[in-house]
């Protein structure tokens, strides 16, 4: 065995492959260490299928007693509903919204905190809070914030002598689907630290480089810093994507679906049917609502991954 | 090579997390699933106890000479008003000992059936006459199997609400004794407010309640002329109060299919609660107060009127309110408005307050003598003068100590005057339609973004569309 580094075209480095034994023994400890995970992830998501896929077919209620086999008639039922619709709709739609203020309000933010403005840490934890604490409290807090009558927004806007502009919040359609754009942009503080954390890594050879070509900031913004920090957009675009589908403390604790359901999401439709506010609901057809969503899902990801791959 | 691999492994994340979520959803449910499989391989258990308990009720039970816990889960009537039953019964009774644990009112619907059907060791459960019956029933011990219930018990609860609590049961058996009954919806005033505006008599009209609106409204300041609650449940509440004074079985004929959801009544009814709004009696800015919220208000001595249920007569006793700290001198209570020409005022009534023993209670006997003590005994005194139930105790009447003022005791007689007239049964027919279609339509009606011809027909529609089975 020649020693690395030596030979008659000069030093080079070589690399131990390791044999196909020790391979294979690498392989089962890896195995060895991830097979209780594996175990408890396999009887979650099996048990979770079979009584979706079991339950979505039954008339049954909150009790379990007495179950009805109706076959996919409870499909049938979830598929023609304009509700259930709207909700898959909505529930897209303040996906797309929070990627959009992440990627632009979120970015912006964390360039302008990077730069070395006074009193950062300060507006970092501004930025930070409302994505620490529990939403579920944060969103019944917005909720009493919009009442119309003694709700502390229309009374600043009255304060501030715009009372023309105070609003119904949540009797009107529009106005719900703002009170939930403005809640969602709240939590753009997790995308600013995801920025934050990429932008310490990038050199700032060039950025001066930019700066020495006659670069203007926004010129900056958007063809050099926007572009490098590509890896961190997709993080952030994963993250967004992730919370919008936790959205349902947003949208149950401070629109509740008001006005009519218009702003339900899937996640609060099921549970409308799950947990109804009179009687033992409607278990079967909220399974078959929560079937057709996984469908759903899978399609968007699918999608997504069709997309990933005609972009390489 | 490494980009391809993010990428793969960016989408495989994005569908598991998907998978989760929709998974997480569902996630009680799977615990129910659960609990149903040990429901159904307990159902030879929870028979056999039932046999045993059957046996035992055929003779006075015998109670633990140990010392003995209940424990007593519910949602209603308030702790504080409980704590006062139970602290007499605990010190009349030194062996037993109750621990309370009290739930928020829509929370208790879900809890209770899990509870039951996942083993939960309890011995006296409050149930929702009507909301609860049926999803609990099957960790229930038939009331007729409880040990240690003299012979005649029935004829001390009064024959209808024992009835409806019976019939509201698919299987038409009685699993709980009602403490009582309530009402909905009934409008409560703040006297000192009124007489202040100038308002004298008690409003019997739309057009009367207009006026005395007007009249508040002209004092000025902060005070919120008619305070009620903006969820949307609270609004089916109050469109039924005016749908009953056509008919005071409208709302049964409805839910039984013996009326259509687009019959000429439902319109005019539609139109007439759409009016309480348009003409200004109630304001659509109060939609959004949900909740306590509004009957902080009132009791903060910030509204003139509140419609609420029959369950909120305790304002009316001065005690409790000078108990409670509620900013009120007097108090009073009437019927909701007639805004239906030629109607009669209407409220939907059912037996409430439902107190049963769980089939896998293991104190049968000491959770049967507690309820009686609460239904038929000596607790019915302590319980009711909050006046939170009319009591199903025949004979009951209150103490004249607790209502003090004119005002107090003319309106609280209304008030048992509408829990006592004979008209529909408040949440007789459980449906997710109620909440799902009607109570959230009803919102968009008073907001005037819905014609009530439309609704109505919307209405029809969705009751036919077969979405939303009668539970």
């Amino acid at each position: 065995m020649k020693p690395s580094g030596a030979g008659p075209s000069g030093p080079h480095l070589t690399v131990a492959v390791p044999s196909k034994r020790s391979r294979l023994l690498g392989a089962r400890t890896a195995l060895g260490f991830l097979a209780p995970m594996l175990a408890l992830y396999a009887i979650y998501y099996v048990y979770a299928f079979v009584f979706l896929a079991k339950t979505s077919t039954q008339d049954v209620d909150l009790s379990f007693s007495d179950p009805e086999q109706v076959g996919g008639r409870n499909f049938v039922l979830v598929l023609t509903d304009p509700i259930f619709w709207r909700a898959m709709f909505n529930t897209l739609l303040f996906a797309g919204f929070g990627i959009l203020i992440a990627l632009t309000l979120g970015f912006f933010l964390a360039v302008a905190l990077s730069s070395g403005i006074r009193l950062r840490r300060w507006f970092y934890v501004i930025f930070l809070m409302p994505s620490l604490v529990p939403l579920a409290l944060f969103a019944t807090l917005f909720s009493q914030m919009l009442q119309t009558d003694g709700g502390a927004i229309n009374g600043f806007l009255s304060a501030l002598g715009l009372g023309a502009f105070q609003q119904d919040w949540l009797g009107n359609e529009y106005s719900a689907y703002a009170a939930i754009f403005m809640l969602l942009v709240f939590l753009v503080g997790i995308p600013i630290m995801y920025y934050t954390s990429a932008l310490s890594t990038v050199s700032a050879s060039v950025l001066e480089a930019a700066m020495l070509d006659g670069a203007k900031t926004l010129q900056m913004y958007r063809l050099i810093l926007f572009p490098i920090l590509r890896a961190t957009h997709k993080s952030v675009i994963l993250w967004v994507l992730l919370g919008s589908f936790r959205a349902f403390e947003i949208v149950y604790f401070t629109t509740a679906g008001e006005p009519a359901g218009r702003t339900d999401i899937t996640g609060t439709y099921i549970y409308g049917y799950m947990f109804p506010s009179i009687g033992g609901g409607q278990i079967g057809y909220a399974s078959a609502a929560a079937v057709v969503t996984l469908v759903a899902a899978i399609g968007v990801a699918a999608i997504n991954l069709r997309f990933h791959r005609s972009d390489r | 090579m490494l980009v391809g691999k993010v990428r793969t492994r960016v989408a495989t994340v994005a569908l598991v997390a998907c998978t989760g979520f929709v998974l997480a959803a569902c996630s009680s449910a799977t615990t129910s699933s659960d609990a149903a499989s040990e429901a159904a391989s307990g159902g030879a258990a929870s028979t056999s106890a039932s046999t045993a308990a059957a046996d035992a009720s055929s003779e006075d039970c015998a109670v633990s000479a140990d010392p003995v816990t209940l424990n007593y889960w519910t949602w209603f009537p308030a702790e504080a008003t409980l704590k006062k039953s139970i602290a007499e019964y605990e010190g009349a009774n030194p062996g037993i000992t109750i621990e309370l644990r009290e739930f928020e009112a829509a929370d208790w619907q879900k809890q209770l059936p899990l509870a039951l059907n996942g083993g939960q060791d309890l011995d006296v459960v409050g149930v929702q006459v009507s909301a609860m019956t049926n999803s609990a029933k099957s960790g229930l011990l038939p009331v007729d199997q409880w040990p240690g219930l003299p012979a005649g018990w029935q004829d001390q609860i009064n024959p209808t609400m024992l009835q409806q609590t019976q019939d509201i049961a698919e299987d038409n058996v009685l699993y709980s004794i009602p403490l009582g009954t309530i009402g909905s919806a009934v409008v409560y005033t703040n006297q000192d407010i009124l007489t202040k505006a100038g308002v004298t008599a008690f409003p019997s009209t739309a057009a009367e309640w207009l006026d005395a609106v007007t009249k508040v409204k002209a004092l000025g300041g902060d005070i919120l002329p008619v305070a009620f609650n903006g969820d949307s449940w609270f609004q089916n509440e109050m469109f039924f109060s005016v749908a009953d004074q056509i008919d005071p079985f409208l709302s049964d004929k409805l839910y039984t299919g013996e009326l259509a959801w687009d019959s000429p009544e439902m319109v005019q009814a539609l139109t007439a609660y759409q009016d309480l709004y348009n003409t200004g009696v109630l304001d659509t800015a109060t939609l959004s107060m949900k909740n306590d919220t509004p009957r902080t208000e009132y009791n903060s001595g910030n509204a003139a009127f509140l419609i609420d249920g029959s369950w909120s007569s305790s304002v009316l006793s001065a005690d409790y309110r000078t108990a409670n700290n509620i900013a009120i001198g007097d108090a009073s209570a009437g019927a909701f408005p007639v805004a239906i020409e030629g109607g009669q005022p209407a409220a939907r009534t059912y037996a409430e307050g439902g107190l049963a023993i769980p089939t896998n209670s293991t104190h049968q006997c000491e959770a049967s003598k507690f309820i009686q003590y609460m239904a038929m005994g000596d607790g019915v005194d302590t319980w009711a003068g909050d006046l939170v139930l009319a009591p199903s105790l025949v004979g009951y009447t209150v103490p004249s100590t607790v209502l003090t003022t004119p005002a107090a005791q003319e309106g609280y007689q209304v008030v048992q005057g509408l829990l006592g007239a004979p008209g529909s049964g408040r949440g007789s027919v459980v449906t997710t339609f109620t909440p799902e279609v009607l109570d959230v339509q009803l919102l968009d009606l008073a907001r005037g973004k819905i014609d009530p011809a439309a609704l109505a027909t919307e209405l029809q529609a969705q009751w036919d569309s077969g979405r939303y089975p009668v539970q």
